[in-house]
């Protein structure tokens, strides 16, 4: 039995109060619709696969408190010891983490004469990087051994050093400058002309704000020297992982006294760290969202309440006409619903309102039409929930208090 | 129609303990007119109120229509006093959030009826008692012999069987008074059974029979009716 029209008309002569709570429904739909949005987006964000094997890398920078006059013999007896450790997979020094905080990057031209690069991307140096981080070739082929050099070489300026001539680039670099087809060409780099020898799957950059940005990556044939933010990465075997990095910190100590270890970490703590924004953010949002209904399914609550003792007498003639307990229950349901129907239809035109602000001051995507019926179940949900107990207590009012108390 | 016999109705406070009513006997036959009347306090009310299934009783038995009470559940005394019976208070107790035409229905609605049907009978009611014409009116717009001659329209629009009034014309000035017992007479006519607590002497000595209560106990006085209702009446003001 509907009783929407006389209902409606009573919700008319109580006006002020019902706009009051339609209000508050909308709100909350609207922020709800969005908060959820919001979150749900940063969740996808912090999911984001970095390209590597995370499971298994682990990641030790040292800093040297005096000067290492040999840093090429030192690094590469560095690299022999770690890569002794019982359940090293490969390790390897580099010049940055995916998902780390620093980053190196430059601009790579399609054409030495233009002034504007075509593509800004990160470089990741380290020889057998793409076996130590677990990447994945696409395309193509790694670095041969005679195509490396060393960093400081390089830096250094001396004229008879020859710079490294080929690169390797990620999926998202090769569909992007060369749709698709990158294998065998040539970008310039610092007017360098470099040939594409292999094409890698997707790996993350340090440093990134979005999906736009994340995969622009190309690896150089370079051995990295120790400073500059240089980390040794190691892959362990599985569930090694914990015993390499252990192992890896006390092996570089005691190869020399004079290098401390500054970090030491799993990857799963980059990850994290470069995350913890995003994350605290989610859980703002979650957190509004909760506090939000919380104070909505209140209002409901304190409003049900205040109008069943408002209408104790015109329950009490109601049940003496004929109605059941069920139906009183039903009454206070229905005009809930009401109420929650009129908010949330405001609620959705005021959650493309707010989504409207976010794109335009935040480069938000639109707000996907799946989150109004989401946020319209939700608030239909809790307001027959938070008017239950009012309504039970309004069945229980009995035909008598139509009688008495005059 | 309605008939009681020992009941009792206590009250029952941490304190004290109230018979409202005590071996209480009436039987009120189908298409009777009967004024109930009494000092004040004596049990009218909860008389009327356990008649219409408003209250439960703490002893004896009451038969209503054949039925005895006593055995039904809440949604079955729900129905009961849905379909059999109508209530006129001396307070009117109309819901002032809806309008005539919305208070006649509530019962109505109650009962599940179809709206062309709600409608036919909301209109017939409203013009039986002269107000058809204030059907989008609320309450308070009214005035109170009005706002009664729509408590009888709510009453009579699911033809009951039986018509509970608790001094109907208690709230009303004589001209009105008299307004709403010509409506009850015609009413009663037509063939309800109609049970009114009054303690206007006039009225009662207008009903065919009068129950006289003391003490939440009946003193029958159906051998003179009209005389004694008249002396007791006087003393009852409730
Ligand atoms: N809800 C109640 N709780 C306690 N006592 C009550 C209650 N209702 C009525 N009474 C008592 O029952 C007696 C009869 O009351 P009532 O039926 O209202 O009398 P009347 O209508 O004849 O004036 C009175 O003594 C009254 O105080
Ligand atoms: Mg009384």
């Amino acid at each position: 039995m509907l009783d929407i029209r006389p209902i409606l008309s009573t919700l008319h002569r109580h006006k002020v109060t019902a706009v009051l709570l339609v209000l508050e429904i909308a709100l909350t739909c609207a922020i709800v619709c969005n908060a959820i949005f919001l979150v749900r987006q940063r969740l996808d964000w912090m999911d984001i696969s970095s390209g590597i094997d995370e499971a298994n890398v682990v990641a030790v920078r040292p800093v040297n408190v005096k000067p290492t006059p040999d840093m090429h013999g030192r690094v590469q007896e560095t690299l022999a010891a770690l890569r002794d450790i019982p359940g090293v997979e490969q390790a390897t020094l580099t010049n940055q983490l995916p998902l780390g905080g620093e980053s190196w990057n430059s601009g790579l031209k399609l054409d030495r004469d233009v002034a504007q690069p075509a593509m800004h991307v990160t470089n990741y140096y380290g020889d057998d990087l793409i076996k130590t981080l677990g990447a994945r070739i696409v395309e193509g082929r790694d670095f041969n051994p005679g195509e490396y050099a060393w960093l400081d070489d390089i830096t250094s300026g001396r004229p008879d050093v020859v710079k490294p001539h080929v690169a390797i680039v990620t999926q998202f670099v090769a569909d992007r400058l060369f749709h698709g087809k990158a294998l065998g060409k040539t970008f310039y780099y610092d007017d360098i002309p470099m040939r594409i020898v292999g094409v890698i799957s997707n790996l993350a950059r340090p440093y990134a704000f979005d999906r736009t940005t994340m995969y622009g990556t190309i690896l150089l044939p370079v051995h990295m020297t120790e400073g500059l933010g240089a980390y040794y990465v190691l892959r362990a075997k599985p569930g090694q992982s914990d015993a390499v990095l252990k192992a890896a910190a006390t092996r570089l100590g005691s190869l020399d006294p004079n290098r401390i270890v500054m970090t030491k970490t799993h990857f799963s703590e980059v990850r994290d760290t470069f995350f913890a924004s995003d994350r605290a953010m989610a859980r703002l949002l979650v957190g509004v969202c909760i506090a939000l209904l919380v104070i909505t399914a209140l209002g409901i609550v304190g409003l049900g309440s205040f109008w069943v003792a408002q209408r104790r007498r015109q329950i009490g003639v109601r049940r003496a006409l004929g109605a059941t307990r069920g139906d009183v229950v039903r009454y206070f349901q229905t005009e809930n619903f009401l109420l929650a129907t009129m908010g949330i239809a405001l609620g959705m035109v005021l959650a493309y309102a707010i989504n409207i602000v976010l794109m335009v001051n935040y480069e938000l995507p639109r707000l996907p039409v799946v989150y109004l019926p989401v946020g319209a179940v939700a608030l239909w949900l809790l307001g027959q929930v938070a008017v239950y107990a009012p309504a039970r207590r309004a069945s229980h009012v009995p035909p008598v208090e139509a009688t008495r108390g005059n | 129609m309605l008939k009681m016999t020992h009941l009792a109705k206590v009250y029952r406070t941490e304190v004290v303990e109230t018979y409202a009513l005590r071996d209480f006997n009436i039987d009120v036959k189908e298409g009777e007119f009967v004024a109930v009347t009494g000092p004040s306090g004596s049990g009218k009310t909860t008389f009327l109120t356990i008649a219409g299934l408003l209250e439960t009783f703490t002893g004896g038995e009451y038969h209503l229509d054949g039925i005895e009470v006593s055995q039904l559940n809440d949604n079955a005394r729900s129905k009961i006093r849905n379909e059999k019976i109508g209530f006129i208070f001396q307070a009117f107790n109309l819901i002032p959030d809806l309008n005539v035409f919305d208070n006649v229905e509530v019962p109505l609605r109650y009962r599940g009826m179809k709206a062309p049907e709600r409608k036919q009978r909301i209109m017939d009611a409203l013009e039986r008692v002269g107000l058809a014409a204030r059907a989008r009116h609320y309450p308070a717009e009214l005035s109170g012999g009005q706002q009664q001659r729509v408590a009888i329209a709510r009453a009579l629009a699911g033809s009951p069987r039986l018509l509970l009034a608790d001094e109907p014309t208690g709230n009303l000035d004589t001209q009105m008074a008299r307004g709403v017992m010509e409506l009850l007479e015609e009413i009663h006519r037509e063939g309800a059974t109609i049970v009114m607590v009054t303690h206007d002497p006039e009225l009662a000595a207008r009903a065919q029979r009068n129950v006289h209560v003391i003490d939440g106990q009946v003193v029958d006085l159906s051998e003179e009716p009209r005389f004694h209702a008249h002396n007791h009446a006087q003393t009852a003001r409730s």
